[in-house]
């Protein structure tokens, strides 16, 4: 993880990545394009949590991917091309298989980014972004966080406690969901006692007196600056390809594709340079330490 | 002296009517609208624009109202519970008291609270169960419920409400407006040619969960509603919170 | 420079008939370090809150309170903000975000600053307080004492004159506490800035202070040095002197002219005077066969398969009618033990035997008629009032005569006047006291408890000591586990310390801690070169009596 060179940009960087690559990948049902991207998204989760991670995330997504591609032609009986009759006398097409499984590896695709997005965005990601355009919100979050280990520690030790002085509920469910939620109204009470003194601590140091600024760990550097720079580029040039329609693909009734032209293998060829970037980003810095401690 | 709290029960007014067309008639007027006109994928981004612009007017108002340390603080808490409840429950996926406290939160502090406490139970909630492209339409359900909560049952005096309506309430809401959103989320998100076979199959095979959740709500509102919000008003009247 | 002068000041609490503080003047000079000392209760957190604004209580206050000649009340919210800064006893209490560096930058992000500037303070304020390695941190991973290094921390990042500590170490291990009062004495003398603070445990605290303030039932006296105080304490028989350190409980006691603070100088003050060694010779002990209750035999523990053993070949039991007190530091396993011997988590090897059965498994403690209490006393409060909890404790414990229990226990723990309170409403020694009562209405045949005395004064705690042992007299067995030495030496009839998951030694009370050299009471320390085995300070104020009698 910390060894994630992506990791390690600014946020918004990180949430405009992930927000273009999923955006395009959700946008454009085009074999290519979800081809790209989820080969980027599974050599980036690669690199994220290594092999063993790997294997237990396709554990996750295969049955997902069939599921999605059965279903859709069961469903969905457009399309010229008849492969077979279902046994409710409806047509299996060869255009809704082949959405299928389209649509299956973009769902895929978006599964593994999102996978990766877990990853690399971190709750205090979010309490930085949050914390320039809603700051009380962003400031309601951060509280949320910090409380919730509290509470969680709290209820399992209130549960601790009470084994010792009410008998073991384990057989009556009923009983036993009563008494757990006995536990959670007494966490209630010494949650908002709790709240009282930290908003005394809040006050005492200024809170509500004007208008708060917002301070970060996070600094926008070159980089940054570099890394948004090709997104934009790479994003653009995708959606103008994308706009100038020589990428489409249209599935019903037949498939018809459109793959041709200059504009369509330079756009293809900026989405794969944007969904890549983390990986890319991974590669050059790994070579940057090679050669650094090759020369020591 | 009267004018002018007259002048505030009208923004007031204004603004509820404001974010009550907003969360109940344009959202799905749009999705709506979407399903109709659109078939294609565009409409999945359309209808998340939509959920993101419905919480928009939201968590602006929230950012303007300038709430004092201890309101946020208790909301804050109150947010935390629901996380943590959510998070205690884990063994049981569908048996969840997040919209429980939801609702229980918009009843103690009003149907704005309420919205953003279920947005945000379900949000941050999901650093422990995984970000995913569902998140949005929890955020969503969640917020309803606990917008719908403080709208039926926030009475200002804090007098607590019927638990009969209450359980209701909860059990059909988690029933139909949860069940309804989340499981239009799964095929919306899965498939991109949405028919009426498929929504129908996803709200088929959902039903069951569905129940148990809202089985789930019915009880944890039955059991916890009393004393949850019989502390939060203990609380509410002792500091004059959120008013 | 902050330069405090408080001149008359009544406060009454809406709907109290006795004022919280009367007529209190107080006098802190520039650069002061004033320790305000008082039994729970006498009004010092509320005096404290005074010195703030945004603090204050509701009520109605007569008086004044001067900041360098200017009425508080006259200097803007926000320039009391960043010149007072407040530490409260609770480190989990006061921490607003969920990371370190948000956390240190929170009271500037309030004031509005710029990020240059926030992140030069931050910066200064982590590398001063040693902050640097948890930095990146979520707080919930912090130690206690590191929380409560970060709520200083905080606080001096918007650069304050004048600190207020309100019992800051209450809630902390002595060796955090002595680390946290170090760093706040370091503040005092490097950078110049004005302290004020409340404690319970004075053994460390005393000697760091240039003035001492006594509060008692809302009134004040004026600061003195703390030498003058103890002897002020000791010559008015106040009930506060019970709370001094034991070199000058000694001094005091011994009508010597100099009053000793620490063990140091107390040794030093022993040996000048020649004294003879002696040993104390303990009566035999009654040779009643014990029964035990708790046997547990070679225990290992982990959490985790892949994680170290927190309990290791650990060996442990208790007696019916005995104290028996477990020492030892942070990490140790201590509380890991309590709640395998509670059944909440299965040792995997060793053996539990419960009167004298062997416990396979997890088992239900309220069956085995096991009492348990954590280190919060409220987390068996569940009802609207004690008496309400005291009936659901019997109830569940069932059989005759539940009212007559109640009354029984009520009376034991001196809570009859609390039966209609709210249990969230009473002081920490009422609540020990009331989830004692709580527990002890199921009928345990042993009493397991996790610092008890935490966040005690000296009253409380000496009334609480002669509680327990009402109780082992009634033959229950009682487990304390603590940092207090102090406590275990006075009322433990045995103790062990734990050290890396087993109990490396134990012993009768007086054996143990004679035998140690670093983990014993102040007493001991003072007159361990002349009385080897006398632990407690009326001992040795009792031998050097009889020593200057016979010359």
């Amino acid at each position: 993880m910390q060894k994630d060179s992506f990791y390690t940009v600014n946020p918004a960087v990180n949430i405009c990545f992930f927000a273009a690559v999923m955006l395009i990948t959700t946008f454009v049902l085009h074999p290519v394009i979800v081809g790209v991207s989820l080969a980027a998204a599974c050599a980036y989760t690669l690199m994220l949590k290594g092999r063993k991670a790997f294997v237990y995330m396709l554990a996750f997504v295969v049955p997902v991917v069939l599921a999605v591609s059965v279903i859709n032609p069961l469903f969905n009986h457009e399309g010229v091309t008849v492969l077979f009759y279902l046994w409710n006398g409806n047509a299996m097409t060869y255009e809704a298989v082949i959405y299928g499984c389209v649509s299956a590896c973009m769902f895929a695709a978006l599964i593994m980014w999102f996978f990766c997005l877990n990853c690399v965005m971190t709750s205090d990601k979010y309490v930085y972004l949050f914390g320039r355009i809603i700051p009380t919100l962003s400031l309601v979050f951060s509280m949320v966080l910090r409380f919730v280990p509290g509470i969680i520690s709290r209820i399992r030790e209130v549960s601790q406690a009470r084994r010792s002085i009410s008998p073991d509920f384990g057989k009556n469910p009923i009983k036993g969901i009563r008494h757990g939620l006995s536990t959670v109204s007494v966490t209630v009470t010494w949650a908002l006692e709790k709240a009282v003194n930290v908003s005394d601590s809040m006050k005492s140091r200024g809170y509500g007196l004007g208008r708060r600024t917002s301070f970060s760990v996070f600094s926008f550097d070159k980089r940054d600056c570099a890394l948004s720079a090709i997104m934009l580029v790479c994003f653009a040039a995708c959606v103008a390809a994308l706009a100038s329609k020589t990428i489409s693909f249209r599935f019903y009734p037949s498939i018809k594709q459109t793959f041709a032209g200059w504009a369509a293998y330079g756009g293809c060829a900026a989405f794969a340079v944007l969904c890549a970037l983390p990986v890319l980003l991974n590669i050059k810095e790994n070579i940057a330490w090679r050669i650094l401690k090759s020369r020591i | 002296m009267s004018e002018k709290t007259n002048k505030e029960d009208k923004k007031k007014a204004y603004r509820l009517a404001l974010s009550v067309i907003v969360a109940l008639i344009l959202v799905p007027a749009v999705i709506a609208l979407g399903v109709a006109v659109w078939d294609d994928r565009k409409f999945y981004i359309v209808s998340l624009i939509i959920i993101i612009m419905s919480m928009v007017p939201f968590a602006l108002r929230f950012e303007s109202r300038k709430l004092r340390a201890r309101e946020l603080v208790v909301l804050a808490a109150m947010i935390a519970i629901g996380v943590a409840a959510r998070a205690a429950f884990y063994m049981t996926p569908q048996f969840k008291p997040a919209v429980a406290v939801a609702i229980i939160t918009g009843i103690a502090f009003g149907c704005e609270s309420g919205f953003i406490a279920g947005a945000m139970i379900a949000f941050v909630s999901n650093f422990i169960f995984g970000q995913g492209s569902w998140t949005p339409w929890q955020m969503e359900a969640m917020g309803i419920l606990g917008f719908l909560g403080g709208i039926l049952f926030h009475k200002r005096d804090g007098s607590l409400p019927k638990l009969l309506p209450l359980c209701v309430f909860g059990g059909l809401g988690t029933l139909i407006i949860y069940g309804l959103i989340v499981d239009t989320s799964t095929v919306i998100t899965t498939q991109s040619v949405i028919t009426w076979e498929k929504l129908t199959a996803a709200y088929v095979s959902g039903f069951g969960p569905n129940i148990v959740h809202a089985a789930a709500t019915v009880i944890f509102l039955l059991i916890l509603a009393k004393p949850l919000l019989g502390k939060l008003n203990r609380v509410r009247v002792k500091y004059g919170l959120l008013e | 420079m902050a330069n405090i002068k408080i001149e008359n000041l009544t406060f009454t609490y809406p709907g109290a008939s006795q004022p919280a503080l009367k007529s209190v003047s107080l006098d802190v000079k520039e650069g002061e370090l004033l320790l305000v000392i008082g039994r729970s209760g006498c009004g010092k957190s509320t005096l404290l809150r005074h010195l703030k604004t945004a603090l204050t209580p509701h009520g109605s206050s007569e008086g004044s309170v001067l900041v360098n000649g200017t009425r508080l009340s006259d200097i803007p919210e926000r320039e009391q903000a960043e010149r007072i800064g407040f530490v409260f006893q609770h480190p989990d209490d006061q921490i607003v975000t969920d990371k370190v560096w948000h956390e240190l930058a929170f009271g500037l992000e309030s004031l509005g600053m710029d990020a240059a500037g926030m992140r030069l303070r931050v910066a200064e304020m982590a590398s001063y307080f040693g902050l640097e390695n948890v930095f990146y941190k979520n707080v919930s991973e912090l130690s206690g004492g590191q929380k409560q290094l970060l709520n200083l921390a905080s606080v001096m990042a918007l650069s304050p004159d004048l600190i207020v500590l309100d019992e800051p170490t209450s809630q902390l291990d002595p060796i955090a506490a002595f680390n946290f009062l170090t760093t706040v004495k370091k503040l005092n003398t490097e950078l110049g800035i004005t302290v004020i603070l409340t404690e319970h445990r004075l053994e460390e605290a005393l000697p760091f202070a240039d003035k001492v303030a006594v509060m008692e039932n809302g009134s004040i006296t004026v600061p003195d040095t703390p030498r003058n105080t103890a002897r002020n304490l000791y010559a008015s028989h106040s009930p506060m002197f019970a709370a001094m350190p034991a070199a000058a409980k000694l001094s005091c006691e011994l009508g010597m002219d100099n009053v000793a603070l620490t063990p140091g100088e107390g040794r030093g003050m022993l040996l000048s005077m020649g004294l003879a060694p002696k040993l104390i010779s303990d009566k035999p002990e009654k040779a009643n066969v014990k029964e035990p209750v708790i046997e547990a035999s070679e225990l290992y523990f982990r959490y985790e398969k892949d994680e170290p053993d927190i309990l290791k070949k650990l060996d442990f039991d208790i007696y019916a009618g005995e104290i028996y007190g477990l020492v030892g530091g942070n990490g140790a396993g201590k509380s890991t033990l309590l709640s395998v011997l509670s059944g909440a988590r299965t040792p995997y090897r060793g053996k539990i035997i419960i009167g004298g059965q062997r416990k396979k498994g997890r088992f239900s403690a309220f069956e085995e008629r096991i009492g348990m209490l954590s280190q919060d006393p409220r987390t068996v409060f569940s009802g609207n009032t004690v008496g309400e909890d005291l009936k659901t404790a019997a109830m569940n414990r069932g059989g005759e005569d539940v009212e007559k229990r109640i009354a029984d226990a009520a009376r034991l723990m001196d809570i009859e006047d609390l039966l209609d309170r709210n249990p969230f409403d009473l002081s920490g020694g009422e609540q020990q006291r009331t989830a004692i009562a709580i527990v002890m209405l199921t009928q345990p045949r042993v009493l397991l408890l996790d610092e008890p005395t935490k966040g005690m004064d000296a009253a409380v705690k000496a009334a609480f000591g002669e509680k327990l042992c009402e109780l082992r007299n009634g033959g229950t067995a009682i487990l304390i586990v603590t940092h207090d030495t102090e406590f275990c030496a006075e009322f433990a009839d045995r103790v062990g310390m734990m050290f890396d998951g087993s109990i490396v030694t134990e012993n009768a009370t007086r054996e143990f801690f004679c035998r140690n050299t670093f983990y014993t009471t102040a007493a001991n320390r003072i007159a361990r070169d002349v009385y080897m085995n006398a632990i407690l300070t009326e001992e040795v104020a009792g031998l050097v009596r009889e020593d200057k009698q016979r010359r």
